[in-house]
């Protein structure tokens, strides 16, 4: 067993805020006093603990967020997300995870490499943890606390690297470690030394039972986090923002952390909801499509940053939320044995699917599409818009036109000519179309049913077009398409 | 010296015939009319490279000279792509020449940057295997774009542009002027190409209103066939 214990320092601030680049000092307060806060408050002279008052007295533009401990359960969470990419066991803490990685070692080359590894997909998903290693989860977490960087390996070193470490690392409870603190103990291994009787005396037994299962000599048992198959993450920017690059920044950690959890369980998404929400407006919301289940934070971050060129926001934001209840399984495919390989059809389907949503996520939906054909004789009707990918395909028919008309254009009529910049001389025998005729009515300009002769016809400057004489009275011409 | 090495040092590629338009270096995809072909560099359109067609024709066959190479490209498993196109293309048509019609993707754009940025993310998505475009009012720069997409994409670009921007300059490897002479027939004249410059036109014969045949297509006649 090798536990790897992880401590985010300033926790309710991380939870809220994820390491955002901010000019202001910042500051989370819980009944009136500071309980985190970031390094530009600190240089200001704020110190946790510190009543609201001295604090804004030191730091006048300081910004104060309330704590909320379910906005801090929920980044808790996510970085317990991110960090089952690593290890199926995940435990969390209050302010930090535990990990049980030795299975896991040798996958990262090293515990060298998966820690690196680890940071970074932390610090991707806007997460900056303190860590160490030790045999007991709770020896892990006081190292961490304590003496952050250690590895102990072995349970026969454990009694003299817990022994340096203050009382305060335990986490025993304000009033109990005072009492010991009168007593004159300082670090853990003062109260090791001390015996059990001694310890019972100053009611200090749960003490001994922590220090006992440090060292191992008493189970520890933990449950693993299970994360529910959906994710529903939300990020607070310290201050409202209206540009574009700093809500990108601010939503690639939120999908950071989504794609990280997504990968850890071989799922993709292949939509998800991007809610940016205002003070007083109705939050925006944007609909992130990828066509092909996908777990690639980039895809999201560049649709995002699509969409955002297209939008007005109506006020500046102050948060944003990623929604993505969808979750849909991608079971790994193998490394070719040859390594790179040409692209198979299912990544081939997938890059033109995400061209499709790239353009739509810019253009608007209705602008992209393909063409269907439909087993209709009218023209206008015989082909219609469809979703690409799944166009019927067309039997050729020729004769036609390669380009139609969106309408068919009514054409001027001089002795008894079709006119067009020109006279219109008719080539050929005309094709008769008769369909329609099922349909209703339709009004008298426009009737549905078709009554038409067709003719190829050449215009003043030669140019070719496909023109129709309504069968019917008054005999009047249209355009139809142009041959090109 | 025999002939046979003769023959071997002007086939040298460091040896440059001054009549010569070839240039083997620059890979290209037939464009399906045999005496266009012979006047191209490499026998076809280029491939990794722009190309454009400038007409103010409507109705002469100027999308037609086209249409051999997207059937061609139809057939491979990507997208044929058709950056505002003026009008709607008519898929009974286009099924007739041969180009799968379920492999298209229509792209509506409206301004010229965004039209380019349609082609750009088309060229590099590697989700196609021919793009084309209708374009006006385009500057260079956005072109310089295109040409740098084009090159990483390794497809043939076709861009339509309006006659009138014939006398301002273009990165386009290839550049052809369309334009109607006589009476079935379009005049093509090569107005920039890779070697040589060209001194003559190309004339192809337009053939309106006969039907076009599957036969025709593949046996790829000199005649210019207005398929619809």
């Amino acid at each position: 067993m090798l536990w790897l214990a992880l401590v985010f320092p300033e926790w309710p601030l991380q939870a809220r805020f994820r390491a955002q680049a901010h000019t202001q000092p910042l500051a989370v307060a819980a009944k009136q006093r500071v309980v985190a806060l970031d390094a530009t408050a600190l240089a200001q002279g704020v110190r946790p603990g510190q009543r609201l008052a001295d604090a804004l007295a030191l730091a006048p533009d300081l910004l104060i967020s309330p704590r909320e401990s379910q906005v801090e359960d929920a980044a808790l969470k996510d970085a317990a997300g991110c960090a089952l990419h690593f290890t199926p066991h995940v435990a969390l803490a209050t302010d930090g995870l535990l990990l049980e990685i030795a299975g896991s070692i040798r996958l990262f080359g090293g515990l060298d490499g998966l820690l690196r590894a680890l940071r970074s997909a932390l610090a991707a998903a806007g997460f900056h943890a303190l860590s160490a290693c030790a045999p007991t989860p709770r020896a892990a977490r006081w190292l961490a606390l304590g003496t952050p960087g250690r590895t102990i390996r072995g349970r026969g070193a454990l009694p003299a690297a817990l022994a340096a470490l203050p009382l305060d690392v335990t986490e025993a409870g304000e009033a109990r470690l005072a009492t010991l603190r009168e007593a004159g103990l300082r670090s853990v291994g003062d109260a090791m030394k001390l015996p059990r009787d001694a310890l019972a005396l100053r009611d200090a037994q749960a003490l001994r039972r922590l220090i006992d299962q440090a060292l191992g000599q008493t189970a520890d048992p933990r449950t693993f986090f299970s994360p529910p198959p959906e994710i529903d993450s939300r990020l607070e920017l310290p201050v409202p923002r209206h540009d574009a690059d700093v809500l990108l920044f601010a939503a690639s950690r939120l999908f950071n952390s989504a794609c990280t959890q997504l990968a850890a369980a071989h799922a993709g998404i292949a939509e998800c909801l991007l809610e940016l929400q205002h003070e007083h407006e109705a939050p925006t919301r944007l609909e992130l499509r990828t066509g092909t289940p996908t777990h690639d934070a980039r895809l999201l971050a560049s649709l995002t940053r699509e969409h955002l060129a297209r939008i007005a926001l109506p006020e500046a934001v102050t948060a944003l939320r990623l929604r993505a209840p969808d979750w849909i399984e991608q079971p790994g495919r193998s490394r070719d044995l040859f390594g790179t390989q040409a692209p198979s059809p299912q990544d081939r389907q997938e890059a033109r699917d995400v061209l499709v949503e790239r353009l739509r996520a810019r253009l608007g939906r209705d602008a992209v599409y393909s063409l269907s054909a439909s087993g209709d004789h009218r023209p206008e009707r015989a082909q219609q818009r469809g979703e690409p990918g799944r166009a019927q395909p067309a039997a050729g028919k020729p004769q036609r036109p390669l380009w139609l008309l969106p309408e068919p254009e009514l054409l001027a009529e001089r002795d008894g000519q079709p006119w067009r910049n020109g006279p219109l001389h008719c080539l050929g025998r005309a094709e008769r179309i008769e369909a329609g005729w099922w349909d209703d009515a339709g009004d008298n300009d426009h009737p549905a049913e078709a009554l038409r002769d067709y003719y190829i016809a050449v215009g003043p400057r030669q140019e070719r077009l496909w023109i129709y004489r309504e069968h019917r009275a008054p005999h009047r011409w249209y355009l139809q398409g142009l041959f090109a | 010296m025999s002939a046979s090495s003769l023959h071997t040092l002007l086939h040298r590629p460091d040896v440059w015939r001054a009549n010569d338009t070839a240039t083997d270096a620059c890979p290209t995809v037939s464009t399906g009319h045999p005496a266009l072909d012979a006047e191209l560099p490499g026998g076809g359109w280029p491939v990794g490279d722009m190309s454009e067609v400038l007409t103010d024709c409507c109705g002469h066959g100027e999308v037609s000279l086209l249409l051999p190479m997207l059937a061609q490209a139809s057939q491979a498993d990507g997208w044929v792509v058709w950056v505002a196109p003026p009008w709607y293309p008519n898929v009974s048509t286009l099924a007739a020449a041969g180009l799968r019609t379920h492999r298209m993707l229509v792209i509506q754009a409206g301004s010229a940057g965004e039209r380019v940025w349609a082609l750009r993310h088309a060229l590099n998505s590697r989700a196609c295997s021919a793009v084309t475009g209708w374009l006006d009012r385009v500057d260079t720069a956005l072109l310089r774009r295109l040409q740098l997409a084009v090159r990483e994409a390794a497809l043939p670009l076709l861009l339509f542009r309006p006659a009138s921007d014939a006398h301002i300059a273009s990165p386009a490897a290839l550049r052809l002027q369309v334009s109607v002479a006589a009476e079935g027939e379009v005049r093509i004249d090569i107005l920039k190409r890779r070697g040589r410059p060209a001194n003559r036109p190309v004339h192809l014969g337009t053939r309106p209103g006969i039907p076009v045949r599957r036969a025709d297509i593949v046996r790829r006649r000199p005649a210019l066939a207005l398929v619809g």
